[in-house]
């Protein structure tokens, strides 16, 4: 049973090696194996022979049987144990059990007899492979160490691999325990394979808690796992325990002490103290106890994050005191990037990178890095505390004759390493230090040696260099030079091509011909090349003075490049024949000389001098060659020169020459000149001296033997800009309908450009109400007239009303745009026609309409006198009107109820044709015609008095009012500006008039003037008081068309009543007399003339 | 974590302060070496002066200093705390005062001593101080490498309390008491020890630290109110 429970108990790990297909065996066999053992078992007993034959191995070579003695086999029985079916190999054994040979697989038949002891029965055992257990030695730990510092457990055993016959595969178990109650805090398997001969393993294990917090126990067992054995394969017993233990001192501590983890680790700290731990945090972090044997007590952090420079603090704090340590929690380095290997000289290496992302560890822990070269040569990076991502850099020492570099750049912390490697021929990276010591010697006037130091050893390569030359006002130039690279680090090089007495600034910087990178430039150094002869002659010109004696000769400086040194002096000469005269030599800077020459045509010469030599003479002929057609031309500019042409003239034989002055400046008029090439057909001045809207003179001269000729005269503009005066004007005529304005010309200095015409605005307006606003503006009342004629000074302006004010605005434009604008308003003259046709037509009327009355009335006169003017008693028969003067000069009143034997002194009837159209006139006279002395002039000839005084009568003064009217029957052209529309008297007037209140009245009232009027009725006031109309002339039918209330006026009353006898007391012209002629034109008035007619 | 405070005065003092007109000025600076030269030349190079005015300077002058290197040494402290992590600075995290080789800390009994006793005390503490702030500012420049005004702070501690005590000791042979004279061995085996205790750790080389940043900071403070005691005008 034992075997069977063995078999049972076979590890797990067995059965999963041999596989399913072994199942099925497995089963045949069980049976027949407890078929067998059931049988033997009967055997034995009946016998008393031993029994139970078990055998095991340890090592596959010999198996060591043990049986169980009968109970009768006493003390020193000895066994014989046969091998039947081999060659009959028997072993005696005094003990109950022998070892035997590993038997070839297959059944083997074992019998045990005990020697001596003959009644006893053999036992036969049937013995086969399977039947026997294999179960190595218990292993042995040779030796179990400790490193504190990283935790970890190093084992050692011995596998005794010489006790096996083959090589086959052995299972190790290691268990580690923890703390005294050895909890199993680790349970690993380890294969081994043993090839016949003892090897010592080695395995270590790091524990995630500190070993100096706890007891650590490690133990060891095997497991032979030989595919050929058939039989049972076991565990080994475990090998004794093996304990790890730190000794602690008195002093308590916190482990692990100062270590380096990287970040998101989990750890344990531990407190190994006598004392009872109170709390534990990390940081500012309280974190839970974990008690382990007596008071030590850890904690546990998962996922810890980075640490401060500093480190993260773990602190554990008991009843008095606290303990702690510092862990330092970061990163291991990352791969040095951007790694980049050169050299300043050749000798020397220099290695660059950067260290990429952080580590978080700085101090002792900060990365460390090596260089390492494929030839074994290496050199450490000395610890800097360099702020982050700032590059690193280490120097190598280049080896002799050695080019190909294969360098490894290694970096290393606590927590890791990593690596970069690169591959360079040192001398394509070669990045020259910066040249210095920068010399400059002269070679001549355009060439210089320049020599400079650059530190390194090139003999075996050549640089490129580059050269930079500035100078003032010039494009900077660039020359490459390759030259030879020398030991000495000295170098040479002439650069030519450059200009005399000219400061130049070099710089350079070098590289290698396998470029890799250029130096940084050298500092500058500035140096003035000697001076030359000066190349060319001055530019000249010549004018003649005013008073034309003096011949001006004009030279311009030289530029620097052609007078390559400073000029000194200039000499100027005059040859006439060839025969040449130096004139005089002139001292820079002045830059003109005035010769007395005569009208022949002299060659004058012009040469700079500096202090080598003098230039080539400039020569100009003092006569212009005459050209006749000549005519002033206008040109105008681009805003920052005028743009010149002309036609191709090959006769020009030498340089055109254009000189242009300000046109305003007197002469000789010369403010520059330009000379362009002879084959040129344009040319653009340009001169900061050019001003917009100034008027300047270009002349475009040709040249012919040194002799120059005016081709052209322009007068022109940079830019024009607008006039900055407006134009005078003055208004020459004025008529009723016309205005004629005439202005003068602007000056040319405020004209600022080409005159290019008016404008001229006009409307109607008054000075204090109308203002020309917005001419621009489209205005439909605003008229203008553009004129483009600049010859036109004078403009009448038409079809305007007369009578009116107007707005005149003249303004110039150039095509630099308006200019300002002058007006003036002017008022029209009235319409003398219209006048005069207004003043003919009623006149006409009126003779016409008197003319018809006079012969109606003539044909009609025995008719009219009959019914009007009937025969009338002689008054003087009458004694009831006999009137005493001293009565008719008394009340009124009393005269009229008295019957004084006063006789009418005549009574005149009207009969005369011309007395009629008088009358009529009067209806058209201007009421307010003041025109008292001419009245009396008239008065003879149109005033037809009806008089009914008596004859004593014939002394009293005339009445004023009457004289008045007389004088008014005129009609008097008056100038219409002094003319005013009449105006109605006021009825209180009327009413308060003396006449009209008191006294006699005619019943036919002339227009009197009212000043006059009002004087002659307070006169004849008390005069007037006498006799009466019984009838009130208010009811008389007056008849004035245009004034119905001109019964009313006093000074206006145009009355064609019937003659009334004071005696007969009616009206002498019956009412029904309405058809006589009537006023036709006595509210006519010029004013309404005018206002009718429409406003354009 | 970096300071966000100014370097207010620290300058000033950075070669050691001798006579500071008022708190803060740096001007009138000399050489920590040169102060104590001028403490044993004052007497015969101003002897026709009454020496009772040149001592109350003297003492004037000397307290000026402690006060001013009072405030200094609490910003070190400060300053100190403030790059070691948590939990320290922490309100509660008070590390038990260990005694530190070499320096004690004043004793409670020590206002009770006589006025020389207390100087001689303090001039003692202030020689042992330097050894020991340099040990801690070695230890700080791998700690925290990147911490560079603790480590100037710390440099200049070392300078200032050794300028301190020669004032001190000046003082005390102005008022011709025996001075002890420099003692190089204790402060050499304060900052071995020292030494060794940043050695068994960076955890117990961040309490020494803090331990001897304390120090400093009383026994300047301690200094300023023994000189007080001795101002003309001040606390009797």
């Amino acid at each position: 049973m034992m075997n069977i429970s063995l078999r049972l108990r076979r590890p797990p790990w067995m059965v999963d090696s041999n596989g399913r297909r072994m199942t099925s065996h497995f089963q045949w066999l069980s049976l027949t194996f407890i078929l067998l053992y059931l049988m033997n078992q009967v055997n034995s007993e009946k016998r008393g022979a031993p029994r139970d034959l078990k055998c095991i191995t340890n090592n596959l070579r010999v198996w060591d049987c043990s049986w169980k003695a009968p109970s009768a086999a006493g003390h020193g029985t000895v066994y014989e144990i046969c091998i039947e079916n081999r060659s009959h190999s028997c072993y005696q054994s005094e003990k109950t059990n022998t070892k035997i040979p590993a038997l070839l697989p297959g059944d083997h038949e074992i019998t045990i007899n005990r020697l001596y002891d003959f009644g006893n029965p053999i036992s036969k055992f049937t013995l086969n492979e399977k039947n026997v257990s294999l179960i190595p030695d218990t292993p042995e730990i040779l030796n179990l160490s400790a490193d504190f510092s990283t935790s970890t457990i190093h084992l050692k055993w011995n596998d005794r691999g010489s006790v096996f016959p083959h090589q086959l595969t052995v299972i190790w178990e290691i268990k580690i325990l923890r703390k005294e109650n050895m909890e199993i805090v680790k349970l690993i398997t380890h294969n081994t394979t043993v090839n016949g001969k003892d090897t010592v393993h080695h395995w270590s294990w790091t524990s995630d808690m500190p070993l100096e917090c706890a007891i650590h126990s490690v133990g060891i067992r095997c497991y032979v796992d030989d595919p050929h054995f058939s039989g049972r394969k076991e565990w080994s017993d475990w090998s004794p325990l093996k304990n790890i233990s730190w000794s602690p001192d008195s002093q308590t501590k916190v482990f692990p002490q100062d270590k380096v983890i990287l970040v998101g680790s989990d750890i344990t700290f531990c407190c190994v103290t006598q004392e009872k731990v109170l709390s534990a945090q990390i940081g500012q972090t309280n974190c839970p106890l974990i008690h382990l044997d007596g008071e030590n007590v850890a904690i546990k952090i998962h996922n810890i994050s980075v640490s401060a420079n500093s480190g993260t603090n773990v602190v554990f704090t008991t009843e008095d005191n606290i303990f702690g340590t510092v862990i330092f929690v970061g990163y291991p380095p990352d791969i040095p990037q951007k790694v980049n290997c050169e050299t300043y000289d050749l000798k020397e290496i220099v290695c660059t990178w950067n260290p990429g992302r952080p580590t978080a560890l700085v101090g002792p822990r900060n990365t460390s890095y090596t260089l390492f070269e494929f030839s074994g040569k290496y050199v450490r990076f000395k610890r800097v505390e360099a702020p982050t991502n700032e590059s690193y850099q280490l120097f190598f020492q280049m080896r002799p004759n050695q080019e190909i570099y294969n360098f490894t750049l290694s970096a290393r912390n606590p927590l890791g390493r990593s690596e970069s490697t690169i591959l360079i021929n040192i001398t394509e990276k070669v990045y020259p230090r910066i040249p210095t010591s920068i010399k400059v010697k002269d070679i001549n006037s355009t060439a210089v040696m320049l020599s400079w130091h650059l530190p390194g050893n090139f003999a075996k390569i050549k640089l490129l260099c580059q050269i930079e030359i500035n100078k003032t006002n010039s494009v900077q130039e660039l020359r490459n030079v390759t030259i030879k690279g020398v030991e000495n680090s000295s170098y040479l090089v002439a650069v030519d091509k450059l200009n005399p007495y000219t400061i130049y600034t070099f710089r350079i910087r070098c590289s290698t011909e396998t470029f890799w990178k250029w130096s940084k430039w050298s500092n500058e150094k500035k140096y003035l090349t000697t001076e030359a002869i000066p190349s060319k002659g001055p530019d000249t010109w010549r004018e003649w003075s005013s008073d034309g004696k003096n011949l001006i000769i004009y030279w311009k400086p030289l530029p620097i490049n052609e007078a390559n040194g400073k000029i000194l002096s200039y000499n100027v000469s005059c040859s006439l024949d060839e025969e040449t005269q130096s004139l005089s030599e002139i001292p820079d800077p002045q830059h003109k000389a005035e010769l007395q020459l005569d009208k022949n045509d002299y060659i004058i010469s012009v040469v700079a001098k500096n202090s080598v030599g003098s230039s080539p003479p400039s020569k100009i002929a003092s006569m212009e060659i005459p050209n006749d057609d000549l005519k002033v031309e206008q040109a105008v500019g681009m805003g920052n020169g005028i743009l010149l042409t002309w036609n191709y003239d090959p006769n020009m034989t030498c340089d055109y020459v254009i000189k242009w002055c300000n046109s305003s400046r007197s002469e000789p008029c010369l403010m520059d000149w330009k000379k362009v090439p002879s084959n040129s057909t344009e040319a653009v001045i340009e001169s900061d001296q050019f001003r917009p809207g100034v008027r300047y003179s270009f002349f475009l001269y040709g040249c012919r033997n040194e002799g120059y000729q005016l081709l052209r005269s322009i007068i022109g503009y940079i830019e024009e800009l607008a006039p900055i005066v407006a134009p005078n004007f003055t208004v020459e005529d004025t008529s009723a309908d016309s205005i004629l304005v005439k202005w003068e010309d602007i000056p040319v200095e405020e004209l600022r450009g080409f005159l290019r015409g008016y404008l001229f605005y006009f409307e109607k307006g008054e000075r204090d109400t109308s203002k020309i606003r917005g001419l621009e503006s489209g205005r439909s009342d605003i008229k203008v007239k553009n004129i483009t004629d600049l010859s036109q000074k004078t403009l009448r302006i038409a079809d305007l009303q007369g009578k009116t004010s107007y707005h005149l605005v003249l303004r110039a434009y150039t095509d630099g745009g308006m200019g300002p604008e002058k007006s003036m308003f002017v008022v029209t003259k009235e319409n003398s026609v219209g006048l005069i046709i207004a003043i003919l037509i009623p006149v006409a009327v009126a003779v016409i309409v008197g003319v018809v009355t006079s012969i109606l009335c003539y044909r009609k006169r025995e008719w009219i006198k009959e019914t009007f003017y009937p025969d009338i008693p002689n008054p003087e028969n009458c004694k009831a009107l006999q009137f005493q003067k001293s009565v008719c000069e008394g009340n009124s009143a009393l005269k009229t109820l008295e019957m004084n034997p006063c006789t009418p002194n005549n009574v005149e009837v009207l009969e005369t044709r011309s007395a009629v159209p008088k009358i009529e006139d009067t209806e058209i006279i201007s009421p307010i015609a003041e025109r008292p002395e001419e009245s009396s002039d008239a008065e003879a000839e149109n005033h037809v008095v009806v008089s009914y005084c008596p004859p004593v009568i014939e002394e009293e003064t005339p009445n004023p009012g009457a004289d008045e009217a007389g004088g008014a029957s005129q009609v008097v052209y008056i100038d219409i500006q002094s003319m005013y529309q009449p105006q109605a008297k006021p009825e209180e007037e009327q009413e308060n008039d003396p006449v009209g209140g008191a006294g006699y009245k005619p019943q036919m009232h002339l227009p009197v003037t009212s000043t006059v009027d009002d004087l002659a009725a307070e006169d004849d006031l008390d005069k007037a008081a006498g006799y009466r109309p019984q009838a009130n002339v208010n009811t008389w039918n007056l008849v004035s068309p245009d004034s119905p209330r001109s019964t009313d006026s006093n000074s206006e009353i145009v009355s064609f009543g019937s003659p009334c006898s004071i005696n007969s007391r009616q009206f002498l012209i019956p009412p029904k007399d309405e058809d006589s002629p009537k006023s036709s034109g006595g509210g006519w008035s010029f004013t309404n003339f005018f206002q009718n007619k429409p406003n354009d | 974590m970096p300071s966000a405070r100014g370097e207010q005065g620290s300058e000033g003092l950075e070669a050691g302060v001798w006579v500071p007109a008022t708190p803060g000025s740096g001007k009138g600076a000399a050489r920590a070496g040169e102060s104590r030269a001028l403490v044993s030349e004052d007497p015969q190079a101003d002897s026709s002066i009454s020496p009772l005015p040149h001592l109350e300077a003297k003492i004037h002058q000397t307290h000026s200093l402690a006060r001013l290197l009072t405030k200094y040494a609490e910003q070190l402290l400060q300053e100190y705390v403030q790059h070691q992590g948590d939990p320290f600075g922490l309100p509660g995290f008070s590390p038990p005062r260990l005694p530190v080789a070499g320096l004690s800390a004043p004793a409670p009994g020590h206002a009770g001593l006589p006025a020389a006793e207390r100087l001689q005390l303090d001039a003692g503490a202030l020689s042992a101080l330097p050894p020991l702030l340099d040990v801690v500012r070695r230890h700080q420049a791998e700690l925290n490498p990147r911490a560079l005004r603790l480590l100037r702070r710390l440099e200049d501690a070392a300078r200032q309390a050794r300028a301190l005590g020669a004032a001190v000791e000046a003082v005390l042979a102005a008022l011709g008491a025996e001075t002890r004279g420099p003692r190089p061995e204790p402060a050499v085996a304060a900052a071995a020890a020292a030494a060794a205790a940043t050695d068994a750790g960076v955890f117990p080389a961040k309490v020494l630290g803090l331990r001897v940043c304390g120090l400093y900071r009383e026994w300047v403070s301690r200094t300023e109110g023994d000189l007080g005691q001795l101002v003309p005008g001040g606390p009797a």
